[in-house]
């Protein structure tokens, strides 16, 4: 699994995720989005295009950044979903927990229109 | 390191002796660890594809046992290194069996709390509402996915976890 980060500006960070979301990758995204959060970067946009198998692991991880940054007046939102991660996400209602869009600009572009 | 031994064994149809049907089995020990697991998912992969299974009926058996074999890790070993995790699948006449054992304390799946009711409750505008439950996910997802699940503990061996699923029409 790689994990990439990038400020989009506008206190926004883009978090990109490749590979499998699983107990043995997911302490990476778990450290590197705890990062964020405890330096007060609590908007952030997760792009999981590229990640093609997630577990419960892989979504405790996703639902604590979440809990967190809301905690803290911001979001984790998520973009990128294969349909086999979305089953997953769906299986347990965590796609009504999060808001999920098909693309990083509508993504940005709905967080613009609500600020 | 892994170890692992195929077998085809014949069973008679208590229905017709004269029918002989050949029980694909296979099987795999490793160590208790995460890395591990994703060498499971393939070798539970294999075996769901030859009994036929679509991809996305593949992708729920490699989930299940996924999960399973992080539950032993978390639950029954509470830990990685500390004991070995033997797997191994199946093709019945009607159903793909899967038989996960450990040698961790007695995994009692009551203990676990309740995975979240889809569609999950969120309320939004309380600081609690976003509470959002996630213990317990990783039985659910076992439930979920396959049709049957049962638990069993053998004194001085320890815990089985047989998992079936229904074969595919054909």
């Amino acid at each position: 699994m790689s994990i990439s980060y990038q400020e989009l500006g506008n206190q926004t960070w883009l978090v990109s995720v490749s590979g499998r979301l699983d107990q043995n990758q997911t302490p990476d995204l778990e450290a590197r989005l705890n990062t964020l959060l405890e330096e007060g970067h609590n908007r952030i946009l997760i792009d999981l295009s590229d990640v093609n198998y997630i577990n419960s692991g892989g979504l405790r991880c996703l639902v604590t950044a979440w809990r967190r940054a809301k905690k803290d007046g911001g979001n984790v939102v998520l973009t990128g979903l294969k349909s086999r991660v979305n089953e997953v996400f769906s299986m347990v209602g965590f796609d009504k927990v999060f808001e999920v869009y098909p693309s990083r600009k509508l993504a940005l572009q709905s967080w613009q229109e609500k600020q | 390191m892994a170890t692992r031994w195929l077998m085809a064994t014949p069973s008679s149809s208590p229905f017709n002796a004269s029918v002989t049907f050949m029980d694909k089995k296979d099987s795999l020990t490793v160590p208790g660890r995460y890395n591990e697991i994703r060498h499971i998912c393939d070798f539970v992969a294999e075996g769901a594809a030859q009994a036929g299974f679509d991809e996305d009926a593949i992708f729920q058996v490699q989930l299940a046992c996924d999960e399973a074999c992080t539950n032993i890790i978390e639950h029954t070993y509470e830990a990685e290194n500390a004991g070995k995790i033997q797997i191994s699948w199946e093709i019945g006449r009607r159903t793909f069996t899967i038989i996960i054992e450990d040698s961790g304390k007695r995994f009692d799946p009551g203990e676990i709390p309740p995975a979240p009711v889809p569609p999950t409750a969120v309320r939004v505008g309380q600081e609690e509402d976003y509470d959002v439950k996630v213990g317990g996910l990783g039985v659910y997802f076992m439930r979920k996915l396959m049709d049957k699940v049962t638990f069993h503990y053998n004194e001085g061996s320890g815990n089985v976890l047989t998992m079936e699923k229904r074969l595919p029409e054909k």
